[in-house]
């Protein structure tokens, strides 16, 4: 052990530039600290982002609002109203027709005799729906006056916002140019009333020809086609007995009655319509693609949660260790599948199975089958149930692995089996993981776009309840596919392209609570396992 | 501490404000004095006013019942405390040859290369050998390959371990046993020439041969450094420290030679600690 | 005593039928998946594989989509790509056929790859850059303090982040606000940020991961912060950080809806190299396979005809994509049995 007090000359005292080293220090954790600042930062872009493009929405749409008012339109929605409440009788009159055709088959009757039994409610039908005729003519020719109206005025109010802006920008000269025409709105509305005059008069023919048509119904051989007969009369007395309430509407409308600021929002988030890029009036209601973004999750979740959660349970108590050095990885790998590939998948294979299974002669019993549309709320609930699956299961597994051994002990000591133990002991114990995986699933289910883009039918409608379960078998749009769908086609700055956004701020408000309540869940679940 | 340290000429071996039941030990030249010091991790208060002076090339032994803050104090004198996030100097002063090591100017990546430290666990970096003990110096900005070579020689001889590793010098340190992994470490804190040495229990791990060889070189090492050790071995204490500390629930309750400590102390608790009858 | 064996012998019995039921339910997943997998690879290989050699069906993957014309000539039934036609028609100047085309259903999808290949690229070195920094800082320096937690808080909320929400951003942001139009840096940064989340939860972990001893040991001989870090952290805890990040490329490379308004083209003639100007590379649409996928399975009308492209481009797209996630997979189980500390 030699040399160890020789001079100590090696190292030189670490004078030299040290302040440098250590504002170099100091740089390299600034920048370290800057980065991980993006997180940050890229949230409050988003949802800044998300406000700048969306928020001029309410504005856009107030006045497209406000312009259904002044134009007429909404005058001429109340006439239409009444005419198509009377086309909708008429449709159940052929639904009684066919139900009633469909009794008779079951009876083995020829088709002839069938006919000529129906005849008298044939010509009772025909009857009815001529009765509208009138009905039908003045909205038709109230429809070309309003949309002219309501064309003059948006043109008018373009060319005022570009000289106003022309002016702003201080092109005086140039702002001078635009000749802004003058629209006499108010005679045209008036034009539009006295067209409409004649509905008192129209409505009162009707009404006087439906009770005579309605003494003389003919009636119907089945008992449950005379049933539905007599309801359906019954609705169309209160049909006809509301009829003074529309004209007494027509009679108190008024264009320039104010529509409230409140009126823009309440539209977008209550609004039971979606109607884009239409002729007569665009809605923003973004209520049918909230339901349908709901109703797909609710299969989704249907098929992923009691799949998750078994699968879950089964890893990580009951498999063998062999089986779960397979499984796990497996299940991890389902995760990896693009959503675009299961969306192709979902078309190309799981629609047809679906429309096949419910044509099949073993589900005919059940009353909405077989189904129209492949593509439909089930079809795209199932393909996002076995994308949430993957998820759902990691987590819930990682719950349940970390209950701590002296439960699970504890619980086979007292004599419980490996049932109970799980039952009683690991799922309360884990059930906040677990929910909190559910709701995890439930964030991704909701968010995601392709395979609802591809597979849930895009018919921007709520889907019918009255037939119970039947309506998870009509197509319907997501918010997350609507956004796909049509924001490479609009106009950028108009009401729709901000509407877009806005559906797109609905989203991330939806996911980042279900994200908060997870985190929320997770904590607790730490804190009570310790 | 911005600039450097120089080594005083004499230092008065006055003890400042040493509360009157600590005996103080006969100290020519103190090289670290910590005064009044108080330590906690958060709320929990580890160290409570500990006064002690560690005298200039000579061997001090911390010795006391596990968990009174011998580990803590020995880290407090290289600043390694810094690294835990609760963890905070309450009260009091250290001082290395006068300048105090937390004062705002400090450079603790200097004072961490003159204080050297060898781990109660062994923790050899995934490296080489070779490359464990050339860490530090490389660090300090030598490439020159003869020179790293030759103080990666001199420190593995000084910690024993050269014989056993001259011929798989490029091998993982991982594949040494435990003893040589302990040993490699004091190399690797001897090889940048530290001025003080913290030991935390280098030879918890190590068999008796290769104690008596880390005796032996700490012996041999305090002609020139200033070496602070940790150790539960009573018999490791009195054969190679010159003064002890008993620490007790994180009180100093006893410092002294060491000759003094082990043959008559002035504290019962002392007594009964180093005669086994608790701990 | 005998009415506890007899409750006993009872649940045992209950025990073992929720135990199959239990089972069956994760059998049943993997059967699907396992139908999925064979579905798309028995009707993807027909088009992807050949009978003859050399057994891969070259063309399709190194050719762009072309327009498919069919028509009867001579009483056979022919099938051209748009080339061929041009060709076939040139040859038999002066007769007139009836050809229906149908869109994208001839050629290959080689734009496709290549457009993937370099959105994944992009995006994944600058989510691997800001992703890495940020957990070095996360892991090595931050103390817990607001701010941390605020970053926490922000990470954890952008994991959960729908990715057609990102697409909105990415457009409004990139292509509109920054005018960079629909291009590839404006995918890349929107893909980037996308897979941030999960690239500093994986990249954290690993870094904390590494024992807390080699910091100290590091620091103890003098090292500065950075230098530790650099020499004796982040070599042990990059394995780690890339094999969980491989996982992070599968998930870029098999996004539709981020890059569907910010990067992705239906169809481009170039190829991403036949640029004008170095920079126009950046600001550059380019074509990518999952949104050829979506193309081609829902915007055009579906015959008998389009099969072929939409079953091979999803088992190129499915099996490159698996292919990732297997490595990573892998990759990690090894790294598992072999924990070095
Ligand atoms: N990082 C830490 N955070 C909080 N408390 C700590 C930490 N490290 C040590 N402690 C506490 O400080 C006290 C002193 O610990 P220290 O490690 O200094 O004891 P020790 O004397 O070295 O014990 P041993 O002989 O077992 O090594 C103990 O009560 C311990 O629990
Ligand atoms: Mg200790």
């Amino acid at each position: 052990m030699e040399g160890i007090a020789d001079s100590r000359i090696l190292i030189p005292p670490r004078t030299k530039s040290r302040r440098a080293q250590a504002v170099v220090e100091q740089g390299i954790k600034a920048f370290f600290g800057g980065n991980a600042l993006v997180a940050v930062i890229v949230l409050a872009l988003i949802t800044i982002f998300l406000f700048r493009e969306g928020f001029g929405f309410f504005g856009q749409n107030l006045s497209n609002l406000r312009l259904y008012r002044q134009a007429g339109l909404e005058y001429v929605d109340i006439i239409r109203g009444v005419a198509s409440r009377h086309e909708a009788l008429s449709r159940n009159l052929s639904e009684i027709r066919l139900s009633e055709v469909r009794a008779a088959q079951k009876r083995n009757a020829p088709l002839e005799e069938i006919n000529a039994a129906l005849a008298p409610f044939d010509r009772f039908a025909s009857a009815f729906s001529d009765t509208a005729d009138n009905l039908h003519g003045i909205v038709s020719d109230l429809t070309e006056q309003a949309s002219e109206l309501k064309e003059q005025l948006f043109a008018r109010a373009e060319l005022l916002a570009q000289r106003s802006q022309l002016e702003r920008s201080g092109a005086a000269t140039a702002a001078e140019k635009i000749v802004v025409p003058e629209i006499d709105r108010a005679a045209a509305l008036t034009r539009l009333r006295e067209g409409s005059a004649n509905f008192e008069s129209v409505s009162a023919e009707m009404t006087a020809k439906l009770y005579n048509l309605l003494a003389e119904a003919p009636p119907l051989p089945d008992p449950a086609g005379q049933k539905a007969f007599e309801q359906w009369k019954t609705r169309t007395r209160e049909y006809l007995a509301g009829l003074p309430a529309a004209s007494e509407k027509l009679r108190t409308w008024s264009p320039d009655a104010p529509i409230p600021w409140y009126r823009s929002i309440s539209s977008f988030l209550f609004g039971r319509e979606w109607v884009t890029a239409s002729f007569w009036q665009d809605w923003y209601g973004i209520i049918p693609l909230l339901v349908g973004s709901i109703l797909v999750s609710i299969v989704a979740l249907f098929f992923a949660v009691p799949l998750g959660i078994a699968s879950a349970i089964y890893v990580s108590e009951i498999a063998s260790a062999h089986e779960k050095r397979l499984i796990k990885p497996y299940i991890e790998f389902i995760s990896a599948i693009p959503s675009v590939v299961l969306g192709f998948f979902g078309i190309a294979v799981v629609g047809q199975a679906v429309r096949a299974a419910s044509q099949s002669s073993l589900l005919k019993w059940i009353s909405f089958f077989p189904i129209s549309e492949r593509l439909n709320i089930f079809t795209a609930g199932c393909l996002l149930g076995f994308m949430a699956v993957p998820t759902i299961f990691t987590l819930a597994e990682d719950a349940l692995r970390n209950v701590p051994r002296g439960f699970k002990e504890a619980s086979y000591a007292l004599g419980a089996n490996r049932l109970q133990t799980i039952g009683r002991v690991l799922v309360p114990a884990s059930l906040s993981g677990i929910v909190s995986a559910v709701l995890l699933g439930l964030g991704r289910v909701i968010g995601e776009t392709m395979v609802v883009l591809l597979c849930a039918g895009n018919r921007i409608a709520i889907p019918d309840f009255t037939q119970g379960l039947g309506a998870v078998f009509q197509p319907v749009h997501t918010m997350t596919g609507i956004i796909a769908q049509e924001m490479g086609e609009v106009v950028r700055g108009s009401t729709h392209y901000r509407a877009l956004f806005m559906v797109g701020l609905v989203l991330f408000t939806i996911t980042l609570a279900i994200n908060y309540l997870a985190q929320k869940l997770v904590a607790r679940y730490r804190m009570s396992i310790g | 501490m911005v600039a450097t340290l120089e080594m005083p000429e004499t230092t008065s071996p006055t003890i400042v404000n040493q509360p009157e039941q600590v005996p103080k030990a006969e100290i020519e030249r103190a090289m670290i004095e910590i005064e009044q010091l108080d330590f906690a991790y958060g709320a929990h208060q580890v160290l409570h006013g500990v006064n002690l002076n560690i005298p200039a090339r000579a061997v001090t032994a911390f010795i006391g019942p596990s968990g009174c803050g011998k580990t803590t104090l020995l880290r407090c004198l290289n600043r390694m405390n810094d690294l835990i996030d609760s963890a905070r100097i309450t009260q009091g002063a250290i001082r290395i040859e006068g300048v105090d090591i937390n004062a705002p100017g400090v450079d603790v990546v200097d004072l961490r290369r003159r204080v050297g430290m060898v781990f109660q666990k062994s923790n050899p970096f995934p490296k080489s050998i070779y490359d464990n003990v050339a860490y530090g110096l490389r660090i300090a900005g030598i490439t020159k390959r003869s020179l790293i070579d030759e103080a990666v020689e001199k420190s593995l001889r000084s910690a024993a371990l050269w014989e056993e590793v001259k011929d798989r010098l490029h091998v993982s340190g991982y594949g040494l046993s435990g003893g040589q992994q302990q040993r490699l470490c004091i190399a690797r804190a001897l090889a940048v020439e530290p001025e003080i040495v913290l030991m935390d229990e280098p030879c918890s791990a190590l068999d008796p041969i290769a104690t008596a060889k880390v005796e032996e070189l700490i012996r041999q090492l305090k002609e020139q450094y200033t070496i602070v050790i940790v150790t539960h071995n009573m018999q490791q204490a009195g054969r190679c420290s010159d003064h002890t500390a008993f620490f007790y629930l994180g009180r100093l309750i006893e410092f002294d030679q060491t000759a003094k400590i082990f043959s008559n102390p002035a504290q019962r608790q002392t007594e009964e600690y180093i005669t086994g009858r608790f701990g | 005593m005998i009415a506890i064996a007899f409750k006993s012998r009872r649940t045992r019995r209950t025990e073992r039928v929720i135990f199959w039921l239990l089972r069956l339910a994760t059998y049943f997943i993997l059967a699907c998946a396992t139908y999925i997998f064979l579905d798309i690879g028995i009707k993807g290989s027909r088009t992807v594989f050949t009978s003859t050699p050399p057994f891969i069906n070259l063309p399709f993957l190194t050719e762009p989509p072309q327009t498919l014309y069919v028509f009867d000539y001579d009483g056979k039934k022919m099938t051209l790509s748009d080339r061929q036609f041009r060709e076939w028609k040139s040859a038999h100047a002066g007769v007139d056929v009836e050809a229906t085309s149908v869109a994208y259903s001839a050629g290959g999808i080689w734009p496709c790859i290549v457009g993937t290949a370099l959105l994944v690229i992009g995006s994944m070195a600058l989510a691997l850059g800001i992703g890495i920094s940020s957990a070095i800082y996360l892991s090595e320096y931050s103390r817990n303090g607001r701010w941390i937690r605020l970053v926490r808080i922000a990470i954890l909320n952008l994991a959960g982040v729908p990715s057609i929400v990102f697409g909105l951003f990415g457009f409004g942001l990139f292509v509109i606000f920054f005018g960079w139009n629909v291009s590839l840096i404006a995918g890349w940064f929107t893909l980037g940020l996308m897979v941030l989340p999960a690239i500093i939860t994986a990249s954290e972990e690993s870094l904390r991961a590494v024992p807390q001893g080699l910091r100290e040991g590091s620091l103890a001989l003098g090292a500065s912060k950075w230098q530790t870090i650099r020499k004796n952290v982040l070599p042990y805890a990059l394995p780690g950080i890339l094999t969980s990040s491989i996982l992070g490329i599968a998930r870029v490379a098999g996004e539709t809806a981020p890059i569907m308004f910010t990067a992705a083209y239906a169809m481009k003639d170039e190829m991403p190299w036949q640029v004008a100007k170095f920079t126009d590379f950046f600001f550059q649409g380019v074509m990518a396979l999952p949104y050829h996928i979506y193309v081609v399975s829902s915007k055009i009308p579906q015959n008998e005809y389009t099969e072929r492209v939409q079953y091979g481009s999803a088992f190129v797209f499915l099996f490159l994509v698996m292919l990732i996630a297997l490595t990573s997979i892998v990759l990690r189980e090894r790294s598992r049995s072999r924990l070095s500390w």
